[in-house]
């Protein structure tokens, strides 16, 4: 059992195989998140507070990896 | 097992090369092909002591009690054979040896090729009286 | 000396006694009896030899097998749970799964979904090899199916504030197996063609549930296997055999001790019959089928000696329940076809060497 590790987003955004991905655009530094209360994608930009422009809740998630993962079905 | 694939969907099935695979029938969409049609079936004859061939020893692979108690039966239903007796050595390997001893009239591996030819006779018969009894009940039924 | 008819039936019974069983072993082997032969003969078999099917459905049939060792039994019984190949689910390309199930938890779930389609299709499909050196390793249209499976829950803003069914309340709060969709690559759409696209068998099976913002996103590839590398492939739910069970009266049972026989046993198996002329009460087997022999006629001193129970040693009352990509009966009839596919290679392996 093992899972290749997380790659953090490098220059030219290597790793990212669909559209959308963290490493997009490496000048970029908003980042999107989920409202864990409302389930709206927040988007923060750096120094932002953290926080859901629709709803105010301050509890957002992380996006899941657009990675593909396989497993088998066993 | 887990693993990241970097490929995002399925590579496209390749064309299916007829003339290369040697297999003219496949292409006939009209006659679909047996499943189990290759013959993997691997047996060996395990070593002897002596060169007395009315006994021996053969190894199954990939077989276990399935063939093995039914060709174990039909075996001893012939009376030229002494003993017929078979085993897993290990659970864990998928092996079946099989013991055959004959009177001495025939060797033990002719005994293990009619014990196989009548085993397929038996699946025909079986066959035959299964097809014939449900017509015989599909028929009944309807009426 | 042939034996009489009387020793030929005791010779078919296996004997249940109250603590024990005994008379267990066929004796049918040629040497067994003095002066009787017992030699396997093809001819003999097919007079004696006898099929009845009692149930047919298409996925459950219920047969008696008469006639034969419980070995042979036995090959079908287990080639139909462990050698009939069925396709599965066998790899699942997670692309996005936000739902609570975890991604290992759903492919695992999603593997054990039954699956069907064009039967005749079906034997267009080849083994596709684990082995990754192997050419025939790789995926193609006939190693493999693709299906996929993309559903995201969203807020239904039609219903009412005070609705509280999730069902009611979102879009796509359950993924069911009906939401699983053939993808068909090469020449598939001929041979999983309309209704005979692959699909899941019961469309009802609940595989996650979601909620808004939830999303499930993943593509399956399905290959051919037998149940002994894994469960799924099996065809079959169940598939087994029970004895003809047999209850024989050696001496009268009347009058009160009749009723009593006959509450021994499950309804139907035996009854109380009156005769006309006397009046007189006794006990009579009627249907042993039903019995479930649970010796509880045993256990009463007044039937000591009085009744003998027992099993018909070569009556298999078989019973095959299909998981849907084949029905019950081509299921049994393709066991007997592997069984004398096994026997044929075999022998011409034997005569090569």
């Amino acid at each position: 059992m093992q899972r290749e590790g997380y790659v953090p987003p490098t220059a030219g955004g290597g790793g990212a195989t669909r559209p959308g991905g963290y490493g997009d655009n490496p000048r970029q530094t908003a980042m999107k998140y989920l409202c864990a209360d409302c389930g709206k994608s927040v988007t923060i930009n750096k120094g932002d507070p953290i926080r859901c422009k629709e709803c105010g809740f301050r509890i957002l998630y992380k996006e899941r990896t657009k990675r593909m993962v396989q497993f088998e079905a066993r | 097992m887990t693993n990241t694939q970097d490929h995002e969907t399925l590579p496209d099935a390749p064309e299916y090369d007829a003339e290369n695979a040697g297999d003219a029938e496949f292409d006939d969409d009209d006659e679909p092909l047996d499943l189990t049609r290759e013959n993997n079936a691997k047996i060996t004859m395990l070593g002897s002591a002596t060169d007395d061939d009315s006994c021996a020893s053969f190894q199954f692979e990939n077989e276990d009690h399935t063939l093995g108690n039914a060709l174990r039966w039909i075996i001893m239903k012939n009376p030229q054979v002494e003993f017929c007796g078979y085993s897993i050595p290990h659970p864990s390997e998928a092996k079946m040896n099989m013991r055959i001893q004959t009177y001495g009239e025939i060797t033990a591996k002719d005994a293990l090729i009619k014990g196989l030819a009548d085993l397929r006779d038996l699946c025909d018969v079986v066959t035959d009286k299964f097809v014939a009894e449900k017509e015989r009940f599909t028929a009944e039924k309807r009426r | 000396m042939a034996p009489t008819q009387e020793e030929l039936e005791r010779r078919r019974i296996v004997r249940v006694e109250e603590e024990r069983v005994s008379h267990v072993t066929s004796t049918d082997f040629p040497g067994h009896y003095p002066g009787e032969d017992h030699a396997w003969d093809l001819d003999e078999f097919r007079k004696k030899f006898k099929i009845q099917i009692h149930k047919a459905n298409e996925l459950d049939y219920e047969f008696d097998l008469i006639g034969v060792d419980a070995s042979v039994a036995n090959a079908f019984r287990r080639i139909l749970i462990a050698e009939v190949p069925t396709l599965a689910i066998e790899t699942v390309f997670v692309h996005n799964n936000t739902s609570i199930v975890q991604d290992e938890v759903l492919a695992q779930r999603l593997g054990l979904v039954p699956l069907r389609g064009d039967k005749k299709g079906f034997q267009h499909l080849r083994w596709r090899k684990k082995n990754p050196e192997e050419p025939a390793a790789e995926a193609t249209d006939f190693n493999t199916v693709v299906m996929t499976l993309k559903v995201a829950c969203t807020r239904n803003h039609a219903v009412p504030a005070t609705e509280t069914d999730p069902s009611k309340l979102y879009f796509n709060s359950s993924v069911y197996a009906r939401d699983i969709k053939f993808a068909p690559q090469g020449r598939q759409p001929q041979w999983f063609a309309g209704a005979g696209e692959i699909r899941a068998v019961n469309p009802d099976i609940l595989l996650a549930k979601l909620r808004p913002g939830q999303e499930i996103d993943l593509e399956m590839h399905c290959v051919l296997g037998i149940g002994q590398d894994h469960a799924k492939f099996s065809p079959v739910a169940t598939a087994s055999y029970r004895l003809l069970p047999s209850i024989k009266i050696k001496q009268p049972i009347t009058g009160e001790d009749a009723e009593k026989f006959v509450g021994c046993f499950p309804a139907g198996v035996a009854e109380v019959q009156t005769d006309r002329k006397t009046g007189e009460k006794k006990a009579v087997v009627v249907n042993p089928r039903k019995d479930t022999v649970s010796r509880e006629v045993l256990r009463h001193d007044e039937f000591k000696g009085k009744v003998e129970l027992g099993r018909v040693r070569d009556h298999f009352i078989f019973s095959v329940e299909s998981t849907g990509m084949y029905n019950s009966d081509e299921l049994f009839l393709q066991a007997v076809q592997i069984l004398k596919k096994k026997c044929i290679d075999f022998q011409e392996k034997l005569l090569e060497s």
